[in-house]
């Protein structure tokens, strides 16, 4: 089955184009000029690009750095890795210099979207610190194990393919429950709550300033059009090629852009890129339109399409390990429930456009990653095929997309 | 809007399905032999089917293998005791006659060699050297463990053997006079043992207690042992072969081509034997033989059995004839493969696409036929 935009989104395009669902024909604005959107994301003023997102592109590189030091046994420590965390400017926390320099960091933006988190700073802090305790406990409780077999309650190794996985003795990756809840916490959070939410981008005088082409101080953009390249550049920030990154979908992070990457490739939801990419150029042009209420239409596909991805990674990995729970494949199954595990994290930063929430609050998240994670002493060597079942159906119960669709990727 | 987009969906999926569901059954499903489990029954012998594969193939094929592996064994013992360059020689011949035989039975990861990891145990290349020297001048590893695949089986011994040194005059003398060669025969030994073990092992429970089970589980579900064995058969085509052997060596999944990483690297003349042992041992599988001996019940009388037609030709011929040019394009390959995609990498890509053409009748038009799923999806890659 082809993958269907869901009703409501259908409808709204509908409602505002009136005849017209293709995103890419002119559109008639408020003021009667058509807005077109350019074939690829490239914007000029004065025959200068307008597009910026460097510091997107600074957090995916100390993430990717980060990666590597998840693994790293010889070298990392806990002062080490959390001191990429929360690097500050000038200190020597990456093996790339210009990261070193910056004064930017990942932690500072995690759980800090201007819709979610400006006053629930408390809960801010309770995700930062799950973030530092995954860290932590990758250097405190699987690198102990690095050259033994695991086992119920004991850290080590297992074999998942010709692959080897180090668990901790609940059986986690915790260096995978970093990477896929950065995936929520810093990319999705920033970009669908942040950077595309009219708090952000309609901000003081933003939408003066964008009518007037007032540009931002010693820039050749907007700030409007910055902050909409600042979401832009937590997708396809790493990209070798900023205006056609679809040419390289995937392969250019291993956050949102892999996953993407991913989740275009199943069949079942092959259009989701060009989709997306769509409606970043369409609603960057919108703005240079001064048409906002076609800016928020596209914030709004890009908002729904952007926590599908998250969802349907998190039933693809539950029913992933489920099969091979079943086969008693321990290390695809663990290595397969730490992929999930990140990613049901990452629903909390979900978005519902119908709502303005999240798919999943809290509450839920927590109770879902209870299930996971509380069968037993030993975390998930006591799992049952049954719980994991249970967990992909209520996920996909709430998008439009069913655990089968999402299960494989054919 | 939508209405007109599920008719066309609809549409294509009707289009779909009449085009390339297989032949009537010409049998009525019912056919009384009851070996026939659940859906998709078709009165093919399924029971008959499994007993070819255990009895004629896989069992006689470990059988052949074992004796190799300890032959082997016998060899690096005395080359051991007495590192002379005749005995490096003996030993040379035996692995070589041991990394031949294992072609034969290394798509057979099922049952007690899915359990043991026989195959990433033998033949993980590129071998890890860096690892390798290590445990041996520290004594301390455990082959157990699934971070040491790679420096252990056939390519920690084709290291060993051939390049621990970097001419043939150093390898001997390394071997006759090098202070660390007492404790490299002992890591080579150690190799030795452990192929030999895990053979023993796999033989064993097949011939004990695996191939009844096997041959008893005819059902046609994924669990059934005809869907998991033609998964892991098409597995092994694919990832171990089509792309192990050739596709990665030639850049297929890289950059740059991957020299380094072609089989048997360091002994530099038989990448390419080893490949159309391979690819015979394969095409004989789907033809339901072995080495020597079986009776033909395989893939291909099984799709002859469902008359399955693509293009108006047995889709039989069509995988035999692919398997032949694919044969065709490694044969006009170099011995070693390290040379060829270094010299002229386009005739390797070539290999590569003739055995890739398979991959779509064998995964693709054959499973669609046997009404088989596909178990496995490509690994994540981290």
């Amino acid at each position: 089955m082809k993958y269907l935009p869901n009703l409501f989104l259908a409808a709204t395009l509908l409602f505002v184009s009136c005849s017209d669902d293709d995103n890419t024909d002119p559109i008639p604005d408020n003021g009667g000029v058509d807005i077109e959107a350019p074939l690829t994301y490239n914007f000029e003023r004065n025959g200068e690009t307008t597009v910026s997102f460097d510091g997107q592109t600074t957090r995916i590189r100390m993430g990717e750095e980060v990666v590597g030091a998840l693994l790293d046994f010889d070298n990392s420590t806990s002062e080490s890795l959390l001191a990429k965390f929360n690097h500050q400017e000038g200190e020597s926390n990456f093996e790339n210099e210009t990261l070193n320099a910056s004064n930017k960091n990942l932690s500072s933006k995690t759980a800090a979207s201007r819709d979610y988190f400006v006053t629930n700073t408390a809960e801010t802090a309770v995700i930062r610190a799950d973030f530092e305790t995954y860290m932590e406990k990758q250097i405190s409780d699987v690198f102990p194990g690095e050259f033994q077999a695991a086992e119920p309650g004991v850290a080590g190794q297992l074999a998942d393919g010709s692959a080897t996985r180090w668990v901790a003795p609940d059986g986690l990756e915790y260096n995978q429950l970093w990477i896929k809840g950065m995936i929520g916490a810093l990319m999705a959070d920033q970009m669908l709550n942040n950077y595309l939410s009219p708090a952000v981008l309609d901000e003081a005088d933003n939408i003066e300033n964008n009518d007037n082409e007032v540009l931002a101080e010693g820039k050749n953009y907007t700030t409007m059009e910055h902050k909409w390249d600042e979401a832009y550049g937590y997708l396809f920030g790493n990209s070798p090629s900023a205006t056609n990154p679809l040419a390289t979908l995937g392969d250019d992070d291993s956050f949102l852009n892999k996953y993407l990457g991913r989740v275009e490739n199943d069949p079942d939801f092959a259009g989701i890129a060009q989709e997306i990419f769509d409606a970043f150029k369409l609603g960057r042009a919108a703005i240079v339109g001064k048409n906002y209420q076609l800016r928020e239409v596209q914030a709004a596909i890009i908002q729904e399409r952007v926590s599908e991805i998250i969802a349907i990674r998190a039933v693809y990995y539950l029913e992933q390990g489920r099969m091979a729970l079943e086969q008693e494949n321990f290390g695809t199954s663990f290595h397969d429930l730490s992929e999930g595990y990140g990613f049901i994290y990452s629903l909390r930063f979900t978005r519902n456009t119908v709502t303005g929430e999240p798919y999943f609050n809290r509450t839920e998240v927590d109770a879902m990653l209870s299930q996971l994670m509380e069968q037993g002493p030993n975390g998930l060597w006591d799992l049952t095929p049954g719980v994991l079942s249970d967990l992909a159906e209520t996920i996909a119960a709430k998008f439009s997309f069913t655990v089968a669709q999402a299960a494989d990727s054919n | 809007m939508l209405k007109k987009i599920f008719f066309i969906l609809f549409t294509g999926l009707l289009l779909a399905c009449s085009s390339d569901d297989p032949a009537p059954d010409p049998d009525n499903g019912n056919g009384g032999n009851g070996n026939n489990g659940g859906e998709g029954t078709t009165g093919f012998d399924r029971a008959a089917l499994l007993a070819n594969w255990a009895d004629n193939i896989i069992v006689p094929a470990y059988q052949d293998f074992y004796p190799t592996t300890e032959a082997l064994e016998v060899s690096v013992t005395a080359f051991r005791e007495n590192p002379t360059a005749v005995n490096l020689e003996q030993v040379r011949t035996d692995w070589l006659n041991a990394y031949r035989a294992f072609q034969w039975v290394s798509m057979f990861e099922t049952g007690p060699a899915e359990d043991l990891r026989f195959r990433a145990r033998l033949n993980t290349y590129p071998a890890d050297t860096a690892t390798i020297d290590e445990f041996i001048a520290t004594g301390t590893y455990d082959l157990e463990l699934p971070s040491t695949i790679d420096a252990q089986g056939f390519p920690a011994l084709d290291y060993l053997l051939f390049g621990i040194a970097d001419t043939e005059e150093e390898i001997i003398d390394f071997y006759e006079n090098d202070p660390t060669a007492v404790n490299t025969l002992v890591y080579m030994q150690a190799l030795a043992v452990n192929i030999k073990t895990l053979t023993s092992l796999v033989r064993d429970l097949w011939q004990s207690s695996f191939a009844a089970s096997f041959k008893a589980n005819t059902d046609a579900s994924a669990t059934g042992s005809i869907d998991k064995l033609t998964n892991d058969f098409i597995f092994y085509y694919e990832k171990a072969l089509r792309a192990g052997k050739i596709g990665i060596p030639a850049g297929v999944f890289s950059t740059d081509p991957l020299p380094q990483n072609v089989e048997a690297f360091y002994n530099q003349e038989v990448s390419k034997e080893l490949a159309l042992e391979a690819l015979l041992a394969v095409q004989n599988f789907f033809n339901g033989t072995g080495a020597n001996g079986g009776n033909g019940r395989g893939f291909k009388s099984y799709l002859d059995f469902l008359n399955t037609i693509k293009n108006g030709e047995d889709l039989s011929t069509l995988i035999n004839e692919q398997f032949d040019l694919a044969r065709l394009a490694i044969n006009d390959l170099d011995d070693n493969f390290a040379t060829q995609v270094q010299t002229d990498n386009i005739a390797m890509l070539e290999a590569y696409d003739e055995l890739q053409r398979n991959v779509i009748l064998i995964k693709v038009d054959m499973l669609q036929a046997l009404s088989i799923d596909v178990d496995f999806v490509d690994t994540d890659g981290d």
